[in-house]
């Protein structure tokens, strides 16, 4: 890595700074906006008025938004995400419980739609117009309209509920013991631990919910694979190349292969974060105790800090996901540095 | 006049694009017509508790639902619902994101940083999470889905045409037109736009089936649009729990948004091979 | 022994110091796991007792949190003073072998079982109840606001090591039917722990004395318990040693997954479609039981047009109860005219109240000096389908009789949050009262007493003064048949009056798998009390 390099990583990184910090103030503002009574929340569906008061004052909910700002990103700078005002426990620690069980899934549906969206994309840019390109793009383009709370209601109905050879949801059997916790996915635990049982129950039930989420995202790789790499093949410069009369093979291998690897490393930036949003309604779908499924609910019971915390969580991920993909590219693509 | 005919040949012997326009065609006829089409047009308010969960039959072609409602008539109207959500969202879209993102993209000053500032700011969390969290805030209905859908996704067109237009940038030609002294407006509605237009239109093909989705999201998580507006998302939400037994219930909704979302994307990606003058010059 | 797992942490703060910490721990338990299988031996022999409900725990602390769902771990990881056991409920003594009270009705003397254990051997001392009170009232949530109106602080003495009196602020009749609310707690264990009283521990551990041990609590998963082999009151019989209460959120999950044997029961008040289906099951019991729940339509009678009487009656003729009970839940629940449950003291037998009946809703509305000119807003809650389908059919009624509904579905917090101040209290919205404490005052006490106002329970914003003094009276007499008559009279005005639409008294079909046995069901908690159950 050169200099030049690592002052464009270091750049990348400064960046992102403001970006988490506008994130964090839009989404405070908006989380202020929100009808029900914070305070009331916290108190209980049983509490007193009196009762309700007193907890505004605890929490400060009475002063000014921007006080009350300032407070929560001071707290913050602590490490300090407060706490949920509904389970009574550290946002911090329902998110480290959560995020396990999250990542797993979207680590196998990234690898599943990765492995099979990005040799498919570039078949059917090379064979464009061939069968295998229409049909992909029949595939694709049904891929990308399936809602994709709806194709896991569909796999539930037919695999779970009338063939009943997969089951409805949740990370593990009701009689499996989790495996020993070292990383909290329950698949490589589960490998680590020897623990054949868990292993066979967790690979089973990530099944349906990881291709589905896989679905969605594996249809968008293909198709900007695909798009990305004709792009390349549009250009003038290989035209030119062509023109000048270099074989079409190293035309391929020199710029196609490259440019098609950095279409789809810059796909990636985009298909963590499809995914990440993808959980919210298959974790709901598959009662999958994991990040989406804890931000949905706290979303709809207007649980501040542990919104906050989630879209926080949320907003580091995908902005250090698409930085390390930027510094990925530059490693590919010196060129992009320099800019 | 000559270059329209044209596009129209091949746009009509692109299967896919004109298969999706034909969908879509026949989504606004439904829309349109919907109380003349639907067998039971009163059902989208009327309840006929004695007739629950029928299953599809002479008489109700797609079954009833748990207030004994013909399924076929609230998907019929539901397609207006879905349109409006649709086009109006994506419209707001465009209308803030392209001209925000040709601006950023032509002029290299401190307003353009600001413009894309803002915009990572919003795309640096995933859409529907920051959907569904307006559409709570602003307490859920149509016009919140409308609202959230539009809020959060210009960006997206704003990042694209961006992007677009400093690629563009790049090339020889706008330096160019403005050496010849064409203004800077000129410029980018003359030069920048129709050439960052094909991918503005495979965006928004994306983006209505990808808004349909999203509103059927959020009506499908309770935060959309409220009973009872025969939403789809909305429909699905309710039948689950009348599962497995009233398969119908939940199985024609979702058919229903896969057909239409299926119609925008067919459509945008066959219109996007027709109108992306480089692809002529391609290899085939 | 406290509870813990895998999030029964510390206060370790770094992340990798703690992930150090859980994976070596969790490791070594794992080695010792493999080479010596203690555990696994015995669990092959003892089945684990599985139960699926639809909602996520929010907490484990018995004084933060005060609903259905938690009962379980209330009924089966604490131990209360006294207790309700099977139905129609009857109080027990628990802890507490008996009780006095003074004869101005106003100081309550409990006197505890001696050798009664806390999970760690500690004894169950009077200190200790006094403690846990002094907690509920100080933290403010969950049952709390049942004692904070009638009790202070310093109301609670330990008189002796097993004796503890209650000085209540006034006279107050049902003091022995909230104590089943009011569980007790380890003060050796919560002091020290982290969070105001402990608060931050106990939300994720255990502190108690009930017949169960908690293992482990996974947030948004659920927890499992082993039996207290050490329980006060002793074990007879066969029982089952593992239990398990589990989070399913859909209904159609909970309902396939029981009926495939991976959990052994689930809620009792699912859609009328699958209780049939699970009837129809061969290796499910349906339990059928006269529950004490009813569901109704609140009204706002303070905000025009509901502060007109005839507008209420009009609206209470609009909606087809009919449909409701008989069409839409195929006649598994008992129409209940008033507030009180049917099948509760002070319920007045000859009852009719309203019935669907457009003419007269017709005649009502014209009697009416405040006109309704404006859309009504209803509010369904979020995942709970029945209340949608109940407004559907009010909308479909009134729209009938002219009057426009607007449907707008919320949650549970919000709108209990916004039932507790007049303004934003909502115009209609529906909901069930369920059994916290088996005494009238949990319905129509607290209902429509304007002295309760601002709480969720009394979100009709009903001002009767004979009403509240009748209420007011009830609360303070000790005599049961001057309660009921004082009870019954209130009802009547009540309904005269319009005050909410009463739709229907729940009937609890717990759907078990056969080989759960000697299920005991109460209203209050639903079964869920696992001492009582063995599985064949």
């Amino acid at each position: 890595m050169n200099r030049s390099l690592l002052i464009y990583a270091c750049k990348r990184v400064v960046y992102a700074v403001p970006t988490i910090l506008g994130l964090l103030v839009l989404v405070f503002v908006i989380s202020r906006v929100i009808p029900a009574d914070p305070a009331a929340l916290v108190a209980g569906e049983m509490a007193t008025p009196q009762q309700v008061e007193a907890l505004r004052k605890q929490y400060r909910f009475d002063e000014p938004l921007p006080v009350q700002l300032v407070l929560y990103l001071k707290r913050l700078a602590k490490g300090d995400m407060g706490k949920s005002l509904y389970s009574g426990r550290k946002v911090f620690d329902d998110l480290v419980d959560r995020f396990p069980a999250t990542l797993e899934l979207t680590l196998v549906s990234m690898v599943l739609s990765i492995l099979i969206g990005v040799p498919l994309g570039i078949l059917a840019a090379l064979k464009r117009n061939s069968v295998l390109d229409h049909l992909l793009r029949g595939v694709t383009v049904a891929g990308l309209a399936i809602a994709s709370f709806w194709l896991g209601i569909m796999l539930q109905l037919f695999f779970s509920m009338w063939l009943g050879i997969t089951p409805l949801g949740g990370r593990i059997g009701m009689s499996v013991d989790p495996p020993a916790s070292i990383t909290g996915m329950y698949i490589l635990d589960a490998l680590l631990t020897l623990n054949g049982r868990a292993l066979w129950s967790a690979a089973v039930h990530m099944i349906l919910p990881s291709l589905t989420l896989a679905f969605a995202s594996f249809a968008t790789i293909t198709r900007f694979t695909r798009s990305g790499v004709l792009d390349v093949v549009q250009q003038d410069f290989i035209t030119y190349e062509r023109a000048m009369g270099l074989p079409p093979r190293l035309v391929i291998y020199k710029y196609l292969l490259r440019n098609a690897i950095i279409a789809t490393v810059t796909q990636i930036g985009l298909l963590f974060g499809l995914l990440l949003a993808g959980t919210v309604v298959i974790e709901t779908v598959f009662d999958w105790p994991g990040l989406g499924l804890y931000a949905f609910n706290a979303i709809v019971l207007s649980d501040y800090q542990a919104i906050l915390g989630v879209t926080l969580l949320a907003g580091i991920a995908y902005v250090t996901v698409n930085l390390l993909v930027d510094i990925a590219l530059s490693l590919i693509d010196p060129r992009k540095a320099e800019t | 006049m000559k270059g329209f005919r044209l596009a129209w040949k091949k746009f009509t012997r692109d299967r896919l694009a004109f298969t999706g326009f034909v969908i879509i065609f026949v989504l606004l006829l439904a829309a349109l017509f919907a109380p003349v089409l639907a067998p039971y047009p009163e059902d989208t308010f009327q309840i006929h508790p004695a007739d629950r969960l029928q299953p599809p039959s002479a008489e109700h072609l797609l079954g009833t639902d748990s207030m004994g409602r013909d399924i076929l008539s609230r998907l019929l109207f539901g397609t207006r619902v879905t349109l409006v959500i649709a086009v109006i969202a994506v419209g707001v879209s465009l209308l803030i994101g392209v001209p925000l993102g040709l601006v950023a993209g032509y002029f290299e000053n401190l307003f353009s940083e600001g413009i894309m500032r803002v915009a990572d700011i919003f795309l640096s969390i995933p859409q529907v999470i920051l959907a569904i969290f307006l559409a709570q805030s602003f307490r859920p209905s149509i016009r919140s889905v409308i609202l959230a859908l539009s809020i959060t996704y210009w960006p997206w067109f704003t990042r694209i045409v961006y992007a677009e237009t400093r690629a563009l940038k790049k090339r020889a030609f706008l330096e160019a037109t403005e050496a010849v002294g064409a203004g800077s407006l000129r410029t980018i509605v003359l030069h920048v736009l129709p050439n960052v237009s094909s991918s503005i239109i495979v965006r928004s093909s994306i983006g209505m089936g990808f808004t349909i989705l999203t509103a059927a999201t959020l009506g499908f998580l309770g935060v959309g649009a409220q009973p009872p507006t025969p939403e789809w998302g909305v429909t699905i939400a309710e039948s689950r729990q009348f599962l497995p037994d009233a398969w119908w219930y939940a199985t024609f909704p979702g058919l229903a948004i896969f057909i239409v979302v299926m119609g925008f994307n067919m459509l945008g990606d066959g219109l996007r091979d027709i109108l992306d003058p480089r692809i002529r010059r391609g290899f085939d | 022994m406290e509870g813990r797992g895998p999030s029964g942490k510390g206060s370790g703060n770094g992340v990798t110091r703690r992930d150090f910490i859980k994976s070596v721990g969790m490791g070594s338990l794992a080695l010792s796991g493999l080479q010596l299988h203690p555990l696994r031996a015995w669990a092959a022999e003892s089945p684990r007792f599985i139960w699926g409900g639809p909602s996520e725990f929010q907490s484990m602390d018995p004084h933060a949190i005060y609903d259905v769902t938690s009962e379980n771990l209330r009924l089966n990881l604490y131990d209360h003073l006294y207790r309700y056991l099977d139905n129609p409920p009857k109080i027990h003594p628990w802890l507490a072998e008996s009780f006095t009270v003074s004869d101005d009705e106003r100081t309550w003397t409990f006197r505890l079982r001696k050798g009664a254990k806390f999970h760690n051997g500690d004894e169950v001392t009077a200190e200790a109840v006094k403690y846990s009170m002094e907690r509920l009232l100080a933290l403010g949530k969950g049952a709390s606001a049942l004692f904070k109106p009638v009790i202070d602080a310093e109301g609670v003495k330990a008189v002796d090591r097993y004796t503890v009196a209650f000085t209540l602020k006034e006279a107050y009749a049902p003091f022995l039917s909230i104590m089943p609310t009011f569980c007790v707690v380890n003060p050796k264990v919560v002091e020290g722990k982290a969070g105001p009283w402990g608060s931050e521990w106990l939300s994720q551990n255990e502190a108690g004395s009930g017949a169960y041990i908690l293992e482990e609590y996974t947030p948004g998963v659920g927890w499992k318990g082993k039996r207290f082999k050490d329980h006060w009151m002793g074990w007879e019989g066969k029982h089952v040693d593992r239990i398990e209460f589990r989070t399913i959120h859909e209904t159609a999950s909970r309902v396939m997954t029981l009926m495939k044997g991976d959990i052994h029961g689930c809620d009792g008040y699912l859609p009328v479609e699958q209780i049939a289906k699970l009837e129809d099951a061969r290796d499910i019991t349906v339990y059928e039981e006269q529950s004490m729940r009813i569901c109704l339509i609140r009204m706002h009678n303070q905000r025009p047009p509901f502060n007109d009487v005839h507008v209420r009656r009009a609206i209470s003729y609009a909606f087809d109860y009919d449909s409701f009970n008989n069409e839409i839940l195929k006649g598994r629940v008992a129409r209940n005219p008033g507030p009180i449950p049917n099948n509760m003291w002070g319920s007045p037998d000859d009852l009719k109240g309203y019935s669907f009946d457009l003419e007269k809703a017709k005649a009502e509305l014209a009697e009416a000096k405040v006109k309704v000119d404006r859309p009504l807003n209803i509010h369904p809650m979020t995942g709970y389908s029945q209340t949608d389908d109940a407004a559907l059919i009010l909308q479909a009624g009134l729209r009938q009789i002219g009057i426009d509904v607007n449907i707008i579905r919320e949650t549970w917090p919000t709108l209990s949050g916004k039932a507790k101040d007049m303004d934003t209290s909502p115009d209609m919205w529906i909901h069930w009262v369920s059994t916290y404490y088996a005494d009238p005052e949990n319905w129509i006490g607290e209902m429509y007493s304007s002295s309760r106002w601002g709480a969720w329970k009394a979100s009709s914003w009903y001002k009767n003064p004979e009403v509240d003094d009748l209420l007011a009276r009830a609360r303070t007499v000790s005599d049961r048949t001057v309660r009921k008559e004082l009870y019954e009279k209130a009802s009547r005005i009540v309904v005269d009056d319009a005050a909410d639409i009463w739709i229907y008294n729940t009937k609890w079909y717990g759907p078990y798998r056969k080989s759960v046995k000697g299920l005991r069901f109460c209203p209050v908690g639903n079964g869920q009390e696992c001492r009582w159950i063995h599985l064949a």
